[in-house]
């Protein structure tokens, strides 16, 4: 009987209870924040409020929020640029730091040590550039239009080489010894997640990394490589991404408030840092023993808008090394129409005459060479551009323009035969003139019907010889392209499978960061 | 027989659980009725204060529960639609006089006040003090110079260039850590005490003394990049990231006392506060735009509950004993009257600073 009257108890309980209800918030995050997903259960659980996550890049991200975009929240490794780029619009109605992570350099531990650079904190950033311009050390590094990594390091860097010990100004930006420091990048993502993939995959032929503390930290403790790891925080300082929560939707002003207060806490602190190994923001929770407690010397973030601008561009036309981007495209009978127009809108597109602010920094770079591989059932003659003049209206520019709006579709698809021409292509280039980055667009909207067949393709890959490795194809999927034939296509090159069917504009830019 | 019982027991209970319930909930829905919410922007460096369970009893009683909307002081001024709020509780007079004119409100609150004093570390002390900038009396730590401070600032120099700074061998400016001018008050305090200085240890009160000392002004503000629009980011770094963040923070003195005290404070044994000689007082100013934030002007400012606790938050008020059995109680290291202290320029001669500096931001 008392089993019954505590449950009765028990009955009374839930009924009187009123039923917690989970309200569901919309946040803009950056794709670096993917790691927080496991911790996203817990804040739900604690708070109420379920966070829907939609994953983005920068320049992007800042872009989607000044053009209004709808979201309750946005979450980026930092808020500074778009505080900046949203001017007047004030669309940020409060911001609350919740991690810190510095933007530092791994480097392989054994390099470390023959440099005479482990437990050693006089390393400056100086040092760096000098190993980089001697070719000793080659890194990989996301790129500062397309991830906030990347845009971090290059502010810092570019902070720390001008020699000014204040915020970089534009004039600060062409006194920047930044040409030395570049040489050694020889890897490029357009996201920091991608890069860590990429690095893993190819640290034999790397022995440096660009990233987040705690991407690197996180590297070393997954035992993900063979050589761990030495963290160098550069002695003329670093810059700290301290992640912002920034609340766009005032309504929302409540639950934000609730959330604040929870990510906070000592309790979710203290599991975000074990978890994801950024850095507490309340000074109650103290830093567990993995982290390295060096002076942590945090540059000057500019405040200029200008500067920032200046510095992006410098770095794509003048200091990065150069590269020889392949777009092998199918200009095949069924890409007639609409969807000829898109592809030639989106490369137009790259040739300055997108000006919002992620069209600006994916147009082709000064130094750049494009070669366009067109195909149906046959190859057509490739055609290879070099931009000298990186203005929308330059010869070079134009002249890209005009070969572009003189495709015509038409035919059968071999879309294999055009790739080997493309990767035999790009063979002789990079023999040629081994300094550049080297990457393969392929865009096609149907099945391989001529030509060579997949089988065969991937055993000519597999069949180069090592030194030859290592160039990349991006497939972007459109039409009745098959989703797992581009991804395969993608996988055995090292490459990435994007999605152009919504837009392959947007497809198109955010393979540049790549390229 | 059992069973028989079972029945009825579980309709009484059910009637008994349900009445209280209902019970529980109509009380507390009159309770709730009888409290007064009151909605106002204030500066983040009193969040805490609102934040503190014996703050929101005491108003409570009053008949007052207040929601927190935190910006920068003159931020509230430039950038909210006050008609959404009750109040307004800017730091500064300044800031205060700016909401009063764009809000055309007559009435305010002095409810405390607090000195502008600056975090730092003891590294950072010791290496001033060698620099004959930095003077200890009685424990505490003054800086007797300011003028030689700003002049290390305007001259570019940094950390590594001055004497005996081995302690803190970096290449960073000696610049004092603000909040952004435009959005600010502490960061306004700052221009205040550093126009004093530059003017010959003299208050500016014309446009004409402006002219020759606003360019090495804006230097002070625009060589630090970008900053924080209200005073609890700079002082939460400095809690956090350590001397390399920041190695001199522009902070109040309340800031740094409030955390002195909190049970797991974030200050260690490295770190120190240094008062300017001279320094300025912050005014903390309570605007109300109605009747609701009127009730809360009121109650702040006159009940002594509520001034007490303000005391413990770091605060000064009316109450100097209070202040003094509270610096005592925590044996804390704080002079107990300050004496040299400025007042900031008229609003319309620091607005016009202010303006001045904005200008340079945009690039004009």
């Amino acid at each position: 009987m008392w089993k019954a009257i505590l449950l009765t108890i028990a009955a009374v309980a839930l009924f009187g209870c009123e039923e917690k209800k989970t309200e569901n918030l919309t946040v803009l995050a950056g794709s670096e924040l993917r790691d927080m997903e496991p911790l996203l259960g817990d804040i739900e659980k604690r708070t109420g409020i379920k966070l829907l996550m939609t994953y983005s890049g920068t320049l992007d991200g800042a872009e989607r929020l000044i053009a209004g975009e709808p979201t309750d929240l946005a979450w980026f490794s930092h808020g500074k640029y778009i505080t900046l780029v949203q001017g007047e619009k004030n669309r940020i109605v409060a911001q609350e730091k919740t991690m810190l992570s510095p933007v530092v350099m791994g480097v392989k531990e054994s390099v470390a040590k023959a440099w005479g650079w482990a437990g050693n904190p006089n390393v400056t950033w100086r040092d760096i550039a000098a190993k980089a311009e001697s070719g000793e050390l080659r890194y990989a590094m996301a790129d500062p239009a397309s991830s906030n990594s990347g845009f971090t390091a290059l502010v810092g860097v570019a902070t720390a080489l001008s020699g000014s010990s204040d915020a970089l100004s534009a004039k600060d930006v062409d006194q920047a010894q930044l040409g030395g420091f570049f040489k050694g990048q020889q890897l490029s993502a357009g996201s920091s997640g991608w890069l860590v993939d990429a690095y893993v995959r190819e640290n034999g032929r790397l022995n440096g990394i660009i990233n987040y503390e705690s991407v690197l930290m996180a590297l070393n403790r997954d035992r993900r490589l063979e050589d761990n790891l030495l963290l160098i925080y550069p002695k003329e300082g670093i810059i700290t991404a301290d992640y912002p929560l920034m609340l766009i939707n005032g309504q929302k002003r409540e639950a934000y408030d609730k959330l604040v207060a929870y990510l906070l806490s000592p309790e979710f602190q203290q599991k975000m840092m074990e978890q994801t190994l950024r850095r507490p923001v309340i000074p109650q929770v103290k830093l567990s023993a993995e982290f390295a407690t060096p002076l942590l010397v945090e540059l000057a973030f500019p405040n200029d808008l200008t500067a920032i601008d200046k510095l992006l561009f410098a770095y794509e036309d003048k200091h990065r090394r150069s590269s020889h981007a392949y777009f092998v495209l199918d200009v095949s009978g069924s890409m007639a129409g609409q969807r000829m127009q898109s592809l030639q809108t989106a490369l137009k597109n790259l040739t300055g005459q997108d000006q919002t602010l992620s069209g600006r920094f994916s147009r082709f770079r000064s130094r750049e060479s494009l070669t366009f591989i067109p195909f149906d059932n046959q190859v057509y003659l490739p055609q290879t551009f070099t931009i000298d003049d990186p203005s929308s209206q330059s010869t070079s520019m134009q002249a890209v323009r005009q070969y572009i709006d003189s495709l015509q579709p038409r035919g059968g698809t071999a879309i294999y035969q055009a790739l080997q021409i493309a990767y035999r292509m790009a063979l002789v280039a990079k023999g040629n003139d081994p300094d550049r980055f080297y990457s393969i667009v392929l865009m096609s909207d149907g099945q391989n019907n001529a030509g060579i067949s997949e089988q065969e393709f991937a055993q000519f890959i597999a069949a180069l010889p090592p030194q030859d490795q290592g160039i990349k194809t991006f497939t972007i999927l459109f039409g009745e392209a098959s989703q797992e034939g581009m991804r395969h296509l993608a996988d055995i090159t090292g490459g990435s499978l994007f999605d152009g069917r919504q837009s392959l504009g947007l497809a198109f830019k955010s393979i540049r960061g790549y390229q | 027989m059992m069973r028989k019982l079972i029945a009825p027991l579980l309709t009484l209970l059910l009637v008994v659980g349900v009445g209280a319930g209902i019970y529980v909930s109509v009380n507390e829905q009159l309770g709730k009725e009888r409290i007064v919410r009151v909605r106002g922007l204030i500066g983040s460096e009193k969040e805490d204060f609102f934040r503190d369970p014996r703050v929101v009893a005491a108003l409570e009683k009053r008949g007052l529960a207040v929601d927190l909307e935190k910006a920068g002081s003159r931020q509230i001024a430039t950038q909210f639609k006050l008609v959404n709020y009750d109040f307004a509780f800017p730091s500064g007079s300044p800031a205060a006089e700016k909401i009063k004119r764009e809000a055309k409100v007559n009435k305010a609150y002095e409810v405390f006040f607090t000195p502008m004093a600056v975090a730092s570390w003891k590294l950072i002390a010791g290496i001033l003090e060698a620099n004959g900038i930095v003077s200890q009396r009685d424990g505490i730590y003054y800086i007797i110079d300011m003028t030689r401070l700003l002049q290390f600032a305007i001259a570019e120099q940094r950390w590594s260039d001055l004497a005996k700074h081995e302690a803190y061998n970096v290449k960073k400016s000696v610049l004092m850590a603000t909040t952004d001018v435009r959005q600010s008050n502490s960061a306004a305090m700052y221009l205040s005490l550093a126009s004093y200085i530059l003017n010959n240890n003299n208050i500016v009160d014309s446009a004409a003394q402006i002219e020759p000392i606003i360019q090495r002004l804006e230097s002070l503000f625009l060589r630090q990049g970008f900053v924080e629009n209200s005073s609890a980011g700079p002082f939460n770094d400095y809690l956090v990231m350590g001397p390399g963040k920041a190695p001199l923070v522009m902070i109040y003195e309340a800031q740094y006392l409030q955390e002195a005290t909190r049970a797991n404070s974030g200050l260690s044994d490295a770190m120190t506060l240094l008062y300017p000689e001279p320094t300025i007082f912050t005014k903390h100013i309570l605007i109300p735009f109605n009747d609701k934030g009127d009730r809360l002007g009121v109650a702040l400012a006159d009940d002594p509950e509520l001034q007490k606790l303000a005391i413990e938050h770091g605060f000064r008020n009316r109450d100097a004993a209070g202040f003094r059995s509270f610096v005592k109680n925590h044996s804390l290291s704080v002079p107990d009257t300050l004496v040299s202290v400025v007042e900031p320029p008229t609003y319309e001669i620091l607005e016009q600073m202010i303006v001045m500096i904005e200008q340079r931001y945009k690039g004009n």
